[in-house]
C-alpha cells in the first residue's frame, strides 16, 4: 500500500521500482496470503449446510442483502487482497458453472491451504505441494466418477424423482428449506418446460412481488410481466382474451417529431395544416397496419403513446409499451412471434398466439399474463414474500436449484451430499497415499484431511459434537468402504447415516467441479511468491490521510 | 471491532476487504440479539395503535408535514427507520398492506412478539434454526387451525349486511369511527360498484378517493361517477349541465402544431393578418366540429387561451380544461365515451353521456369541483372525503382504503375468522396442544409461538384499558370450557365476548397472511448471524 513504511535498512537503497510501490516476497508472503484466504473462509464458513446461517450485508449505497449463497456473499464483501480475491473468483466460477456448492468450494480451498501451511513453513517447495495437489485432484475426481450412481433416464417418473431430490438438496441450506417440497416441484417443472437440448435458464422468468407468503408463489406456464406505465385510455381496453393474436414490436407508437434535428420552414399559413396532417398520417399508417393484421395484443419495447393507446382501445385491442427486452423475448419464445422493428411489412404470419391472455391483480400490482402457449419453451415463476430482501434471497436460492436441476438433466450421475462423498474421497485418498512414496504422500494425506472440512463444518453449524461425528464417520468409512460408502451427517436425526437412502443427492458434477476448482485455486495461491502493488493513483482519498515521511513522492502519475 | 484482518510477515495488519476500517461487523449470537432488540423497539412503537381503542401517532416529516395515523403501514413507512431489521419490519407491514390492505399493525406486533419469545429460547442455548423450525411447524398448525375455525359469510349483491360488518371491524380502530356506519357503507358500495363478480376481480384504479378539507367527516359521500378537481373554464358558463354529452379531448383548443421543429417567418403585415385569420378560423372550425357532433360540454386534457375560452362561451359550450390523464380516463370509462385525440375524429358515438355535470362549491372558499353523476357506466366511482383538517382527511382516506381492501378480500374469498383476537387465542390453544406431542427441541419453540400469539389479545386488552392477563386467561379458559372458538376480547365493553354476536370479522386470508408472513420474516431474521455494515462517515 502506498506510503506504508518499509523495514529500516542500513545499506543504501537501490530504487528499482517507482516510489510507493510495495513488494513483499518469499515464504512469509506465501504464509500471509494463506492467512488472508483463511480469514475469508472464516467469514462464510457458518453459511454451510441446512443449519447454516445467513449474512446481512449493507453496502456503501445502503442496499441491504441477506444471503446464504457463498458467491453472493463473496461478491459483496468487496475483497481487495489479491490472494483472497482468487477465492472470490472460484466461488463465482462455481456459481457460473454449476450454480451450487459455492460455499463448499471456498471452504475447501481455504482448508487445503491451511493443511499445507505447516509444510510451507517448514520449507517444502511449493512446486511439490502443487504437484501433490494435482495428483490428489485427479485421484479424487476419478474416484467420484467411479462411485457416482448413474440413474435411469428412460423412466420418466424416476428421472423426475432424481431431479427433485437434487433440487431439494440444494435448497436445504436456504431460507426456503422448510418449503422445499413446494419449491422443488416448481423448479423441476420450470426446468422441464425448457427446451431440453438448450436448457437456457434465461427462459425462466422470475418476477418478484412483495406481499403474500412464499407458499403463494406460482409458476405460470407462459409469460407474466408487470403492467407497464400506461396512458389514458388504457382502462378502456379489453383486459382478457381467449386465443389472442399477439404482435411484438420494437417501434415507437407515439405522435412525435420523426426526425430529431429536422426543421420545417413554413412559408404560408395554409401549409401548416398539411404538415400536421402528414405527421398524423405517419402514426395512423403505423397503427392501421397493426390493426390490419388482426392482432389482439400489441406489445412494444418502446413507448406506446396516449394516441395509440386510445386508438387501440377504440378497436378492442390491448397494448403495452415499454416492455423490457427479457420479457418480450420470452413472449416471443412462448407464442412464436418475432419482434418486428417496422410496421411496414407486417402480416398475419408475424403474429404469435396463446391460449389465454389476461391482466390480473397479483398482490398490489397488476400483471399481464400469457397462458397456455403452444411452443412454450419458457415459463415464469412469480415469487411472493414478506419483504424485498426476503424475495431476493428466495430468488437466489431458486436460481441455484434451477442450475443444479439443469446440470442434473444433462449429467445424470449423482452422489450423496451431507459430507458423505467428501468422507469417501478422503478415505480413498488416505488409502492411496500410503502406497505412494515421497513427500507426495504427505500432501495427498493433507488433501484427504482438508476434505473433512465439509462434514465438520456441517456438524459445527448444527451445533453437534464435531470430533465425535468425524471420528464416527471415519471409522464407518474405514470399516467397510462399500457398505458405508454414503455415510454422512444426517442433520435432521443428529446422527451419521446413509444419506443416499435419505435422498440427499447432488449431481456428481457439482462435486467434481468444486474439488477441481478448489485445488486449482489453492495451487494458484501457492505458486505466487511475490506481490508487487503499484502505488494507488493519487486520488482525493489520499489527501485526507497524510503519508508518513517519505511517502509524499512527486505526483509522477498524472498522465 | 472484529473486522476481518490478518497480519503479514512483519506483523503489520493488512487489508483484505476494501475500506475495511469503514465497515462494522457483528456476528454470532450478539448479532441475533441486537436484531431482536431492534425489532422489539419498532414493534413497541406501533403496538399501542392496535385495536378499536388503539391510539394514533403523529408523525412529522423532515419537511414539516404532519401525518396522524393509526395505520401500521403508514406509521412504519413514515418513521424513516435506519436500522436494517427495522426496515425489514417496515417492508413486512408494507407487504401486508399491498396484499391485504388491513392488519398491518397486527402483523408487526406478532413479529415483534415472536422475536421476543425467540430471545428467551436463545438464552437457553437453543440453536436459532431449531427455533425457526419450531415456529414454522407451529405456524403450519395455526394456519390449518384457522381453516377449521373459519366461517363462510354469505353475501350477494343484494344482501351486503355481512360485508358491511367486516368493513366496520376494519374501521373500528380508526379515527373515522365517529361515522362508522357511513364509512363502512361507502366502502361496501364502492367496491360492489366496480367489482367484476364473475372473475372475482376488483380493480382499484376505478375507485378514486378525493379529499377536500372542510365540512366534517359525516359529509363524506360516494359519487357514482367522477369528481374532477377543476372548475369550468369561464366563470359565466352554466354551473350545471343536464343530460350531458361530453366530448373528451386530448388535444388543445389551438391550431395544431407539428411536432417536428418548425419555423414560420412573417415578413409582411399581410402575412400576419393571414395568420391571425387562420387561427381564428381554426378555433371556429373546432368549436363547430364539437357542436356538430352533438356535444354540449367539453373536457380537455390541455388548455386553451382566453380567446378560445370566450369563443366557447359565445357558443354556449361549457368546457373544463387541464383535466389530468387519470381523470380523463376515469371520465371516459364512467361516461362510456371515447378519448378523442383530434377534432377531425369527433363523432356522436364517441361522446360520453352523463345525467348531470355540475360544479360544486365548498363553503366560503373559492374552490370548486366538478361532479359528473348518473353516468352511462357506473363502474367508476369516486369517494369524496371531507374533514376538518388535512390530517383527518388523509387519515380518513387511508382508513377507507383499508376498509375497501377488506371488502375486496371478502369478495375474492368469503371465508372469515372472528376478530377481537378470538382467532389468535384459538390458534394459540391449538398450537399449545400440538406442541405437547412433539418430542424434539421444537416443542419449546412451538410453545413460544403460542405465547407470541397471546400477545395480540393482551395488547388489545391493554389498549382497551382492560387488565391484559386477566382478560386473556378468562377468554382462554372460556374458549376451552365452552368449546366456542369465536370468543374474543371485548374491547368495546359491551359485555359480550362472543365475537359472532358482536359481528367482528376479519377475512381469513388476512389472518393467514399475517401468520405466514410474520413467521417467515422472523425465520429470516433468526437465520442471520453476521452483519457487515458499510458506514458512511459523513458525520
Amino acid at each position: 500500500m502506498a506510503g506504508r513504511g518499509q523495514m529500516p535498512m542500513m545499506q543504501p537503497q537501490v530504487i528499482v521500482l517507482k516510489e510507493g510501490t510495495d513488494t513483499s516476497q518469499g515464504v512469509p508472503q506465501l504464509l500471509s496470503n494463506i492467512s488472508a484466504c483463511q480469514a475469508i473462509c472464516d467469514t462464510i464458513r457458518t453459511t454451510l449446510g441446512p443449519r447454516g446461517m445467513d449474512k446481512l450485508i449493507v453496502d456503501s449505497q445502503g442496499r441491504v442483502t441477506i444471503s446464504n449463497d457463498g458467491a453472493t456473499i463473496m461478491k459483496l464483501l468487496d475483497v481487495v487482497q489479491p490472494a483472497a480475491r482468487t477465492l472470490v473468483d472460484i466461488a463465482r466460477a462455481q456459481d457460473a458453472e454449476v450454480g451450487d456448492g459455492t460455499t463448499s468450494v471456498v471452504l475447501l480451498a481455504g482448508e487445503l491451504l491451511k493443511e499445507v501451511k505447516d509444510y510451507v513453513d517448514e520449507g517444502v517447495s511449493s512446486q511439490i505441494i502443487i504437484k501433490g495437489f494435482r495428483r490428489a485432484a485427479d485421484l479424487a475426481i476419478n474416484h467420484i466418477k467411479e462411485i457416482a450412481v448413474d440413474t435411469d433416464r428412460s423412466d420418466k417418473a424416476k428421472f423426475r424423482d432424481l431431479l427433485e431430490k437434487c433440487a431439494a438438496t440444494s435448497m436445504n441450506s436456504k431460507l426456503i428449506g422448510s418449503q422445499k417440497e413446494f419449491f422443488t416441484k416448481m423448479v423441476v417443472d420450470a426446468v422441464m418446460r425448457l427446451d431440453q437440448d438448450e436448457l437456457n435458464e434465461d427462459m425462466i422468468g422470475i418476477k418478484k412481488i412483495p406481499g403474500g407468503a412464499m407458499q403463494d408463489s406460482i409458476l405460470v406456464d407462459g409469460v407474466a410481466f408487470k403492467k407497464s406505465f400506461s396512458y389514458a385510455g388504457f382502462e378502456q381496453q379489453p383486459k382478457s382474451f381467449d386465443l389472442p393474436k399477439i404482435v411484438c414490436l420494437n417501434v415507437e407508437l407515439e405522435l412525435k417529431a420523426e426526425k430529431d434535428n429536422a426543421e420545417v420552414r413554413v412559408d404560408k399559413v395554409s401549409e401548416y395544416q398539411a404538415i400536421v396532417d402528414a405527421e398524423w398520417k405517419i402514426i395512423f399508417d403505423k397503427l392501421d397496419s397493426i390493426v390490419a393484421t388482426g392482432a389482439n395484443v400489441v406489445l412494444s419495447r418502446l413507448p406506446i403513446g396516449d394516441l395509440a393507446t386510445q386508438y387501440f382501445a377504440d378497436r378492442n385491442i390491448f397494448c403495452a409499451g415499454r416492455v423490457s427486452k427479457d420479457d418480450l423475448d420470452r413472449v416471443c419464445e412462448a407464442t412464436g412471434c418475432r419482434v418486428q422493428s417496422t410496421t411496414t411489412d407486417l402480416t398475419a404470419k408475424h403474429l404469435g398466439i396463446c391460449e389465454r391472455f389476461e391482466e390480473c391483480q397479483i398482490g398490489g400490482q397488476r400483471f399481464n399474463v400469457f397462458k397456455g402457449c403452444p411452443g412454450a419453451k419458457t415459463c415464469t415463476i412469480i415469487l411472493r414474500g414478506g419483504a424485498e430482501q426476503f424475495i431476493d434471497e428466495v430468488e437466489r436460492s431458486l436460481h441455484d436449484s434451477i442450475m443444479v436441476v439443469r446440470r442434473a438433466v444433462k449429467n445424470q450421475t449423482v452422489v450423496a451430499g451431507g459430507g458423505a462423498i467428501e468422507m469417501e474421497i478422503s478415505r480413498y485418498l488416505r488409502e492411496t497415499a500410503r502406497k505412494i512414496e515421497g513427500k507426495q504422500q504427505l500432501i495427498i494425506t493433507a488433501v484427504a484431511k482438508a476434505l473433512e472440512v465439509i462434514p465438520r463444518q456441517l456438524c459445527e453449524n448444527a451445533g453437534f459434537d464435531t470430533t465425535d461425528f468425524i471420528t464416527q464417520l471415519r471409522a464407518r468409512h474405514a470399516q467397510d468402504p462399500e457398505k458405508y460408502k454414503w455415510y454422512g451427517v444426517d442433520i435432521e436425526e443428529e446422527k451419521v447415516a446413509d444419506l443416499f437412502k435419505k435422498f440427499v443427492w447432488e449431481p456428481a458434477l457439482v462435486k467434481t467441479n468444486a474439488i477441481a476448482s478448489a485445488i486449482e485455486a489453492a495451487c494458484l495461491i501457492l505458486s505466487v511468491d511475490e506481490t508487487v502493488t503499484s502505488q494507488k493513483s493519487q486520488d482525493p482519498m489520499a489527501a485526507g490521510q497524510p503519508m508518513p515521511g517519505r511517502g509524499r513522492g512527486m505526483p509522477m502519475g498524472g498522465r | 471491532m472484529s473486522a476481518i484482518y490478518t497480519t503479514d510477515e512483519y506483523g503489520r495488519p493488512f487489508i483484505i476487504v476494501r475500506e475495511q476500517d469503514k465497515k462494522s461487523r457483528k456476528s454470532g449470537i450478539e448479532a441475533t440479539k441486537s436484531h431482536i432488540m431492534a425489532a422489539k423497539t419498532v414493534a413497541n412503537i406501533v403496538r399501542t395503535s392496535l385495536g378499536p381503542r388503539g391510539l394514533d401517532k403523529i408523525l412529522i416529516s423532515p419537511d414539516g408535514d404532519i401525518t396522524i395515523s393509526n395505520d401500521g403501514a403508514t406509521i412504519m413507512s413514515q418513521m424513516a427507520i435506519e436500522n436494517q431489521i427495522g426496515k425489514l419490519l417496515v417492508e413486512l407491514s408494507k407487504s401486508q398492506d399491498d396484499e391485504i390492505g388491513d392488519g398491518t399493525t397486527g402483523i408487526v406486533v406478532l413479529a415483534g412478539a415472536l422475536l421476543e419469545q425467540a430471545e428467551e429460547l436463545l438464552d437457553r442455548g437453543i440453536h436459532p434454526i431449531r427455533i425457526s423450525d419450531g415456529f414454522e411447524k407451529a405456524c403450519k398448525i395455526a394456519v390449518a387451525h384457522l381453516d377449521t375455525v373459519s366461517d363462510v359469510i354469505p353475501w350477494s349483491k343484494e344482501d351486503t349486511s355481512d360485508l358491511f360488518k367486516c368493513a366496520k371491524t376494519s374501521l373500528g380502530s380508526k379515527i373515522v369511527n365517529k361515522c362508522h356506519d357511513q364509512f363502512a357503507q361507502i366502502a361496501v358500495d364502492a367496491i360492489l360498484a366496480v367489482a367484476d363478480l364473475e372473475r372475482k376481480d376488483v380493480d382499484f384504479e376505478l375507485i378514486k378517493v378525493e379529499g377536500k378539507v372542510g365540512g366534517e367527516l359525516a359529509d363524506t359521500a360516494l359519487v357514482h361517477g367522477v369528481i374532477i378537481d377543476k372548475d369550468f373554464s369561464h366563470p359565466q358558463m352554466p354551473k350545471e349541465v343536464k343530460d350531458a354529452k361530453i366530448a373528451i379531448l386530448t388535444c388543445p383548443f389551438e391550431p395544431p402544431k407539428p411536432k417536428t421543429k418548425h419555423k414560420l417567418e412573417i415578413t409582411t403585415v399581410k402575412e400576419f393578418e393571414e395568420l391571425q385569420k387562420y387561427e381564428r378560423e381554426t378555433f371556429e372550425t373546432m368549436v363547430r366540429q364539437v357542436k356538430e357532433c352533438g356535444a354540449n360540454i367539453v373536457a380537455c386534457q390541455w388548455g386553451f387561451d382566453d380567446e378560445a375560452n370566450s369563443l366557447l362561451l359565445q357558443h354556449k359550450l361549457p368546457a373544463i380544461r387541464w383535466v389530468g390523464g387519470p381523470e380523463i380516463e376515469l371520465l371516459a370509462i364512467a361516461t362510456n365515451g371515447r378519448i378523442v385525440p383530434r377534432f377531425e375524429d369527433l363523432s356522436s358515438e364517441k361522446l360520453g353521456s352523463a345525467g348531470t355535470i355540475r360544479e360544486m362549491s365548498f363553503g366560503t372558499t373559492n374552490e370548486n369541483m366538478i361532479v359528473v353523476e348518473h353516468c352511462a357506466n357506473s363502474k367508476a366511482v369516486t369517494v369524496l372525503v371531507r374533514g376538518g383538517n388535512k390530517m383527518i382527511v388523509d387519515e380518513a382516506k387511508r382508513s377507507l382504503h383499508d376498509a375497501m381492501c377488506v371488502v375486496r378480500n371478502l369478495i375474492v374469498n368469503n371465508n372469515v375468522v372472528y376478530g377481537g383476537a378470538a382467532a389468535e387465542i384459538s390458534c394459540s390453544i391449538a398450537v399449545e396442544k400440538a406442541a405437547d406431542q412433539v418430542s424434539s427441541i421444537e416443542q419449546y419453540a412451538m410453545r413460544s409461538f403460542a405465547r407470541a400469539l397471546d400477545v395480540i389479545p393482551m395488547t388489545l386488552a391493554e389498549n382497551s384499558g382492560l387488565p391484559p392477563i386477566e382478560t386473556l386467561s378468562y377468554v382462554k379458559s372460556q374458549q376451552i370450557k365452552q368449546g366456542i372458538s369465536s370468543l374474543g376480547v371485548d374491547c368495546m365493553d359491551t359485555g359480550i365476548n362472543d365475537m359472532k354476536e358482536q359481528f367482528v370479522f376479519d377475512p381469513l386470508i388476512s389472518k393467514r397472511q399475517q401468520f405466514l408472513l410474520a413467521t417467515q420474516l422472523v425465520k429470516m431474521i433468526l437465520k442471520i448471524d453476521d452483519v457487515i455494515v458499510h458506514r458512511n462517515d459523513e458525520q
